[in-house]
């Protein structure tokens, strides 16, 4: 168990920036979650903590070590691999046994620690089984299980999840979480996906084009945003977003149509560098009503438990239930008190009242 | 993963002793082609590396002008022997071809033949020279020696087995979705082959044969044992080069060797994607 | 391959599975496509019949006895000169065809294992990324294409003892060096050898690296994270996943060195005397120089059914090729 410090990290590939000054710190015990679109830095972010790829400049640190100059194979990194990287052409309890192996363990016990592992994991049962062909909710476990046993501080997950289909990810989902509140082992998790960061994270770290944009929990980052990148990403759909100008004490949209503020998001509005705000409110923060924005409907999704509607210039609005909307009628949809989020349309950044 | 400069080191070092071990056999031949007479009938010190004076006087020679005093013009010159490997090595390589291909097709959609796998396996397992006195005998009785359709016959069959598994892989490997969408619109079995399947095969087929031909054209046992004078291949033709007053033509010999070397190396490189799998008969399919 | 506790990987595609129950009938109920099979593997079904089962028999049939082509009779009229089973006699007898047989051995012995660890070990470098790889990857195949007649006579104009290898050898001690190359008999062998290594270790080569290729990367770097050196990870890792690649690429060379025949011929022509006097070399002369064919047929079977044995024996006890380790 170890914390982790990111401290300045930048890592190049030729002309490519692939990650831009990262300063990351993970805690002891913590659930992390890289996020972000592919090519956004986060698997180099997650090879530069295993030691896979030396960055450029900067350090990582583990707790107080320095380990920037240390090769992978001595920074006690349990990796969990997209494909789990399990030995195929060995059995269970060989896949188990490796690490130990590896490191000269005497038979006895090697074989007193498989035998806890696997009596941990719910795997005591096919230990001698070919590790080929096993379904993957045991890959998965046996893959934790594998790095585990040696112990390791730190925990690395790369998109794990990715080659499950969908129908099967809540089950995975659910046993990650639990296997980690059981280890206790501080967990850095790549993904992109939203959902995964969501339900199992303590805290997101949310990056793109190689830069962190935003650390934080994941309500925190749901419910405030650091920047227009991270309010339009997360949510599904991602926020409204309608750039317009500060006007008096309203907001008057590009698109057409004014948006009355509250004193306190004026007092928010004005500290934007210039007149130009960007406008963001969630889909599902919104009814219908008399005033607010008046766009024409392009189409209704209907989903059973919840109504989509997609509204001319990007705009979505989700409701709870069926709404009598037609297509191509323009509807009104009014924010509710507090949705409000304004950025400022020159740095994309968040404005806080 | 970083490595240790002294793994660069080594590296490199490693590479270039490889790299020097396959280049000296084939630069002293070629080396030797563009020679003059004076200098590859050379020894101990006169010997050089490189040509002092580079000359095509040996590809003249073989191909029938006298270049020097020292040696007579050659009765029988290099272009009959060439004409005789490109002839046999193309025909042999069509007949391996056609029938392969067809057996090919026959066992990986139909089932036909499933003796064949096997069979040419074995064919492939036995020395040549412990098989070949029936064919000899055959070949007479038959009339067939001297000629290169006898030879592309021969060829055909000992390649059969490289053109069969080959084609063999690359059917099986073929998604049968088109062909099944094929039949549906009413295209009977053979149009569906000729029309479908084959056309999709283009660039299989094409590697497969030129691997083949290299295989045919390579051959210096089979045309020594079934060709004596009027269709002798290049390799039989070159060793049997020398001259009453000199002894060995080495020159002349190494820029025969030199024409028969560089068709193969370039097709092999162009197709060197498909070594593996034709070479493993498609054991190994990279 | 389900587990009570899980759901089985991808392989089972219920929609795939009914695309090929109909396809099987399709194809057994279809008289037609049956028949068209028949028709298409015909040729190649008659190509063996004609240049190999035929042939077969008649060379059995020879080797009972005592024809040549100089005994002015028809090959059908052989029986006339029946021998019964006096060739095998002597094929079990004669110590020339014996040390053939164990110089090819020999051969097989000394040059596959050096062609195999050469061919490894190149391929091991080549598993990394390096400047001018794509060029010198087709360079390295180069010997493997030459036509092995033409590699025999660069080799022989190599070793000639006043050639440019002893040229070399010269110009490194400072003395005047006369190797006799081809003419020595113990080293006649080691230079066929070379020239066999020199062609054939780009084809382990080739092979043997589509086999690390395959090797995926992500266990290599399971295992090193999990604390296994290289040597460790070759043989945990990498060792049994070619396994199968290994034996494919040893039983090429060592059927293709039973056949050995044009290099050496080239070089030495199987001499100085029977020093480099391979089976086929051993059945080229026997048949040109001493026109002894039956004996030869006799020899040639005796080859044949011993190869028949071992390559049995050696199936029965490998993985099915073409299966992936």
């Amino acid at each position: 168990m170890t914390s982790i410090h990111l401290s300045q990290i930048v890592k190049r590939f030729g002309d490519f920036t692939a990650l831009q000054e990262m300063d990351l710190r993970i805690h002891d015990g913590e659930f992390i979650a890289l996020l972000g679109p592919s090519g956004c830095g986060k698997s180099t972010t997650m090879n530069i903590i295993a030691g896979m790829e030396d960055p450029s400049e900067g350090r990582v640190m583990f707790g107080d070590r320095d380990v920037t100059a240390l090769p992978m194979q001595k920074r006690g990194v349990g990796f969990v691999f997209q494909n789990y990287a399990i030995f195929t052409h060995m059995t269970v309890r060989e896949n188990l046994a490796y690490g130990p192996r590896m490191h000269g363990a005497p038979r006895a016990e090697i074989e007193r620690r498989v035998v806890e592992m696997a009596d941990f994991l719910d795997l005591g049962a096919i230990l001698d089984r070919p590790s080929a062909g096993l379904s993957v909710n045991i890959l998965q476990r046996l893959a934790i299980g594998r790095s585990a046993i040696m112990e390791p501080a730190i925990f690395l997950l790369d998109e794990p999840l990715s080659n499950v289909d969908a129908a099967f990810r809540a089950v995975m989902r659910r046993e990650l979480k639990s296997l980690q509140q059981r280890f206790e082992q501080t967990m850095v998790y790549v993904t992109h996906d939203q959902l995964e960061a969501m339900t199992m994270a303590d805290r997101i770290a949310v990056m793109d084009h190689g830069v962190l944009q935003q650390v934080g929990t994941p309500l925190e980052v749901y419910n405030a945003p650091a920047n227009l990148f991270v309010a339009q990403f997360l949510g599904a759909p991602g926020m409204n977003l309608l750039p317009g100008m500060l006007d008096g004490d309203g907001i008057v949209l590009e698109g057409g149509g004014r948006i009355a503020l509250d004193d306190r998001e004026v007092r928010t509005a004005r500290r934007a560098t210039g007149r130009d705000v960007v406008y963001g409110f969630r889909p599902e923060e919104a009814r219908m009503g008399e005033d607010g924005v008046t766009r024409p409907v392009s189409f209704v999704e209907r989903i059973g438990a919840r109504t989509i509607l997609h509204m001319e210039g990007g705009i979505k609005a989700v409701f709870e239930n069926d709404v009598a909307v037609a297509e191509g009628r323009p509807v009104t949809l009014s924010p509710n008190p507090g949705a409000a989020r304004i950025f400022d349309a020159g740095t994309g950044a968040r404005l806080e009242g | 993963m970083t490595r240790s400069p002294a793994f660069h080191v080594f590296r490199t070092a490693a590479l270039l002793l490889a790299l020097i071990f396959v280049l000296i056999p084939v630069l002293w031949m070629v080396s030797m082609a563009f020679k003059p007479i004076q200098e590859w009938s050379a020894t101990g010190d006169l010997l050089t590396w490189w040509p002092r004076d580079p000359t095509l006087d040996n590809f003249r020679y073989i191909f029938g002008e006298r270049t020097s005093e020292l040696i007579v013009a050659l009765e029988r010159t290099a272009g009959r022997p060439i004409l005789a490997s490109l002839l046999s090595s193309v025909v042999g390589t069509a007949i391996a071809m056609l029938a392969g291909t067809a057996a090919a097709y026959g066992l990986s959609r139909f089932g036909s033949g499933r003796n064949l796998p096997l069979a040419l396996i074995q064919l492939r397992l036995f020395p040549p020279l412990a098989v070949m006195i029936p064919v000899m005998v055959m070949w007479a009785y038959l009339d067939l020696i001297d000629t290169w359709w006898g030879l592309s016959l021969v060829y055909g069959i000992v390649t059969l087995p490289f053109a069969f598994w080959l084609m063999k892989t690359y059917f099986d490997d073929m998604p049968r979705e088109i062909e099944e969408a094929a039949l549906v619109e009413g295209c009977s079995r053979f149009r569906v082959l000729t029309r479908v399947t084959l056309p999709m095969m283009r660039g299989p087929l094409a590697s497969s044969a030129l691997l083949v031909f290299i295989l045919n054209w390579s051959d210096y046992l089979i045309a020594l044992m079934l060709t004596t004078r009027e269709w002798v291949t290049i390799p039989v033709y070159m060793a049997s080069l020398s001259s009453s007053m000199t002894g060995q033509l080495y020159g002349a010999k190494a820029a025969l060797g030199l024409i028969a070397a560089v068709p193969p190396v370039i097709l092999g490189i162009a197709i060197q994607k498909h070594l593996v799998r034709g070479l493993t008969f498609g054991a190994l399919k990279q | 391959m389900t587990d009570t506790t899980g759901r089985t990987l991808p392989a089972a595609d219920p929609a795939a599975v009914a695309r090929t129950a109909v396809r099987d009938a399709k194809d057994a109920g279809g008289g037609t496509s049956t028949r068209l099979g028949t028709w298409l593997t015909l040729p190649a079904q008659l190509l063996i019949l004609f240049v190999a089962v035929f042939p077969l028999l008649m060379q059995l049939y020879l080797s009972f006895t005592d024809w040549t082509p100089l005994s002015g009779r028809n090959w059908t009229e052989a029986y006339t000169l029946w021998a019964g089973t006096w060739n095998y006699e002597d094929v079990f007898a004669d110590d020339r065809f014996w040390g053939a047989l164990g110089r090819t051995l020999l051969i097989v012995v000394v040059a596959v294992p050096v062609e195999f660890l050469l061919g490894l070990g190149l391929a091991t470098l080549f598993m990394d990324e390096f400047p001018g790889k794509r060029v010198l990857y087709s360079i390295m195949l180069v010997p493997m294409m030459i036509v092995p007649a033409v590699a025999g006579y660069m080799f022989y104009l190599l070793f000639q003892s006043d050639g440019p290898i002893n040229g070399l050898l010269s110009a490194i001690s400072g003395q005047d060096v006369a190797i006799r190359w081809l003419t020595d008999p113990d080293l006649a062998i080691v230079a066929v050898m070379i020239a066999d290594i020199w062609q054939w270790t780009p084809l382990m080569f080739l092979i043997l690296l589509a086999g690390l290729l395959g090797v995926p990367q992500d266990q290599l770097k399971a295992a090193t994270l999990l604390g296994a050196g290289p040597w460790q990870r070759f043989r945990t890792i990498v060792l049994p996943k070619i396994k199968t690649i290994i034996v494919i690429a040893l039983a090429i060379r060592v059927i293709e060195i039973f056949k050995i025949f044009d290099t050496l011929f080239i070089m030495t022509a199987g001499g100085p005397g029977v020093a480099t006097e391979t089976i086929s070399v051993f059945f080229y002369k026997i048949m040109t120089l001493e026109l002894a064919w039956s004996y030869v047929a006799a020899a040639g079977l005796v080859v044949l059914v011993g190869l028949s044995v071992v390559a049995g024996v050696a199936m029965a006890f490998l993985p099915k090729p073409g299966k992936r380790a």
